[in-house]
């Protein structure tokens, strides 16, 4: 991306000037954007070629050009707190085709991990991380599987930490250096009891 | 004897817990062409780049880089056969090289479990290796098969995280790419091409687990497209895909009221079909759909 020097602070002034933020708007919200997803979405000009691509879009109504705007905007709450945020099937087919350059899909990552922050996120997502941390896989091995394993010749478990369980304890190591599984546990079980 | 490239070979999740034929075809079909699989010992899930990247990229990163660390410590490059293990390991490992911070970062939680990641390999998917004309290349496809497909109409679903997106990887178009197409027709298939082939399965970004229905429809608009040129079956680089397109015909009869008994088959499977594996082999009986309209066209 090029960068214009001073270009940023001379956009958001720009954007004050013209009153741009109310009161439920949060401009910090566009700036972590920016930073955590690491593309230009202050540069969308609301196109719509996104949407226009989006394969969630004709059955809901998800639109990843209104999640655009509410970067540009930050309308942190209206973005973080609709469940339309978790229909991108993160397929990239916007991030290809946005005249722009910017990667939506990007942007989407990023307000899902601030909405995770705020303990919003579906528990399938927790779940994995849950099989993840006792298995080190998130689609573990099964019986029917095994079986088919021992017919075809092979090991019923693959060399993965299936067939090296020591591995497990250093992947629960990355996991609670970032409080992952306490967190996964205590979201499941409020929602779940 | 010709020389042998050699990679890890990195599983993932679903090809070996789900569909174990496809692991078993990649290291025997490989074989054949020059390849050699090694067993990466100790590998996790990816993780899902969907699940983890949506909750802590940061996370991501640092499981990615656990995976990465055990191929730089065999000195090998990565082989993989799965486009969502492919946007974890590929991606992290290309963002880890270039990113000096992010390594810094991704370097301290690593220590606590006496690893490093240093940037010494390189990821492939197995795909791109076999179409690769210096490591195996079209002709070396045609040349090993002993049992062409012919009279097959297949259709290849190229999935999203190969190839997308586009300006960060190196395969060109992402709009009609053909390069698929022509190893289903190093097979001796007919690859027929449909509406709206580039679009995604539907199961990606934690949406499968989210909201079932959605996803599946997603699916099942691929498969209306893919059933109207009269398909005998599809092809895909991911077992995610696979499972999608495979597990979810049942799920969309269920919930849907559509059939479509659409044969699935990973690419590497249909490489073991054409080199002579027999469906045993490759456990076909473990799919959801069955295949046999498809073998008993081609067998
Ligand atoms: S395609 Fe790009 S510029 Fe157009 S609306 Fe979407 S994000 Fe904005
Ligand atoms: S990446 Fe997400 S927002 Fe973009 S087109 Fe795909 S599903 Fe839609």
């Amino acid at each position: 991306m090029a960068k214009v020097k001073g270009y940023p602070e001379a956009l958001e002034n720009k954007l004050r000037d013209r009153r741009f933020y109310g009161e439920d708007t949060n401009p910090e919200f566009t700036k972590t954007v920016k930073k955590i997803s690491d593309t230009i979405a202050h540069m969308c000009y609301q196109c719509g070629t996104c949407t226009a691509s989006c394969p969630s879009a004709p059955r809901s109504s998800y639109r990843i050009r209104k999640f655009m705007r509410r970067a540009v905007l930050g309308f942190e709450n209206e973005a973080l707190t609709d469940p339309d945020l978790w229909l991108c099937t993160t397929c990239y087919s916007c991030t290809d085709r946005c005249p722009r350059d910017i990667a939506p899909t990007d942007v989407i990552m990023a307000m899902r991990n601030l909405a995770f922050k705020r303990d919003i996120i579906p528990v399938n997502f927790l779940k994995t991380v849950q099989a993840i941390y006792t298995t080190g896989h998130g689609v573990p091995n099964n019986d029917v599987n095994r079986t088919a394993r021992k017919k075809l010749g092979m090991a019923a478990d693959p060399p993965t930490t299936h067939s090296y369980p020591e591995f497990i304890p250093g992947i629960q190591k990355i996991l609670d250096y970032f409080k992952l599984k306490a967190n996964a546990d205590r979201i499941v079980k409020e929602r779940e009891g | 004897m010709e020389s042998s490239h050699q990679y890890a070979f990195y599983l993932g999740c679903i090809a070996p817990n789900r569909y174990p034929g496809s692991e078993s075809a990649s290291i025997r079909t490989a074989k054949k062409l020059g390849i050699e699989l090694l067993p990466l010992k100790g590998a996790s899930c990816c993780p899902a780049p969907g699940a983890f990247g949506s909750i802590d990229l940061n996370v991501w990163y640092a499981m990615a880089a656990r995976n990465l660390v055990l191929a730089e410590q065999m000195g090998k490059d990565i082989a993989l056969i799965c486009n969502g293990c492919y946007k974890s390991i590929w991606e992290v490992n290309h963002k880890l090289k270039k990113n000096a911070e992010l390594r810094k970062m991704v370097n301290e939680v690593l220590k606590e479990i006496d690893m490093e990641y240093k940037g010494t390999i390189d990821v492939f998917h197995l795909a791109e290796l076999l179409y690769d004309p210096e490591i195996c290349g079209l002709q070396k496809i045609k040349d090993s098969v002993t049992t062409p497909l012919k009279g097959a109409k297949i259709a290849v679903h190229y999935g999203c995280h190969l190839m997308k997106p586009r300006k960060e990887r190196h395969f060109g178009t992402t709009e009609h790419p053909y390069w698929v197409e022509e190893m289903v027709a190093a097979l001796g298939a007919e690859p027929v091409e449909y509406r709206n082939k580039m679009q995604c399965c539907g199961a990606g970004g934690g949406v499968r687990g989210y909201d079932i229905v959605h996803s599946l429809d997603i699916t099942n608009e691929k498969l209306i497209n893919i059933m109207e040129v009269k398909a005998d079956a599809v092809t895909d680089l991911c077992p995610f895909c696979q499972l999608q397109f495979d597990r979810g015909q049942i799920e969309i009869e269920e919930k849907f009221g559509v059939k479509y008994n659409l044969p699935v088959l990973h690419y590497c499977e249909l490489l073991g079909l054409a080199q002579g594996m027999t469906p045993q082999e490759l456990a076909l009986d473990l799919h959801g759909i069955s295949c046999e309209p498809f073998l008993e066209k081609v067998l």
